[in-house]
């Protein structure tokens, strides 16, 4: 990585290095096998579900922020005005911190308008609203494909657009990041602010999504 | 979403807070995903409130921290997650779910 793209992640914290020798690791490895293999003998831990929390907690806590956001802005009219004239204010507004120097911009989805976001240079991403960004939004088939043919790779994600749907490409770099606004579903009338953020997904902030409602 | 992460967890703050690396959380062996796991598995099953495991895990990082001193540069901190297991073993003691050799 060079220091060029370093300068987009997140600002270093000393704990995020491995602290281990090989040996202590062993140690420790130990220590939290007994201890499993005990809760597991009173039946209180399940090892393939510790798996999937994991997961679950590694994978929905970035997106959480963003899904917050969305929420607020479909139930909140003047919010969501603020967040299309001033989203790095109006996502600060709800407590999410570490955009310093980052300038938030939020597209909205509209029956006529589809938002989709890339970065072609590298990887930039609004990190403390979305989480690490996925695997395929770092690789070069989808930085530089979406650009030339984003309805084909809508397609390739599972979203047909009509036509008469303009698609608009948003890049992302150092000074900007963009989020997508995705349009509130139908039926969602009688769902709490707390319901709606729980239908909104990485990928419908990053515009390769629609939000849907589980039956 | 069939899960939902506790954001009282999630959102502890600092001493506290989880390791993470642009927004996400930051594992470095298997054991830290287990000890992870393990006591929000057991906090989600009732054996325990949050706030009770926050409250040890701070103390053992303060621990820690304390043990290393100011002058210790070269020395290596317990990392956050030996905290982590040091707080979930205490807890399990004194909740009676391990026996307290």
């Amino acid at each position: 990585m060079s220091a060029e793209h370093g300068r987009h992640n997140a600002p270093p914290d000393p704990r995020l290095e491995k602290q281990h020798a090989p040996e202590q690791t062993q140690i420790l490895e130990e220590r939290v096998q007994k201890l499993e293999a005990l809760l597991v003998a009173k039946g209180l831990v399940a090892t393939e579900t510790l798996e999937e929390l994991a997961s679950t907690y590694e994978n929905d806590i970035g997106p959480m922020n963003g899904a917050r956001v969305v929420a607020r802005a479909w139930t909140d009219p003047a919010y969501k005005q603020r967040l299309l004239t001033n989203a790095t204010a109006a996502i600060g507004e709800l407590g999410i911190s570490g955009l310093q120097g980052e300038h938030m911009v939020v597209v909205e989805n509209t029956p006529s308008v589809h938002n989709v976001v890339l970065c072609t240079l590298c990887s930039c991403y609004p990190w403390p609203v979305l989480g690490l960004p996925p695997t395929w939004y770092k690789m070069a088939p989808y930085r530089s494909r979406a650009v030339i043919d984003p309805r084909g790779v809508l397609h390739e994600f599972g979203v047909d657009l009509p036509e008469s749907v303009e698609v608009r490409v948003w890049d992302s770099s150092a000074e900007i990041r963009y989020m997508v606004l995705p349009e509130r579903p139908q039926g969602t009338a009688h769902m709490s602010e707390q319901e709606l953020a729980k239908l909104v997904t990485r990928d419908t902030m990053i515009g390769v999504a629609r939000v849907e409602v589980k039956g | 979403m069939t899960r939902q992460t506790n954001p009282e967890i999630a959102e502890m703050v600092s001493p506290a807070s989880l390791p993470r690396r642009s927004g996400e959380l930051v594992f470095h062996d298997p054991w830290e995903r287990k000890v992870f796991a393990m006591a929000v598995t057991l906090c989600e099953q009732g054996l325990f409130e949050w706030d009770e495991f926050r409250e040890r895990l701070m103390a053992e990082i303060a621990t820690a921290e304390h043990a290393a001193g100011p002058h210790a540069l070269t020395s290596v901190l317990p990392s956050y997650y030996e905290s982590w297991l040091a707080a979930f073993e205490q807890l399990l003691r004194e909740k009676g779910i391990v026996p307290a050799t």
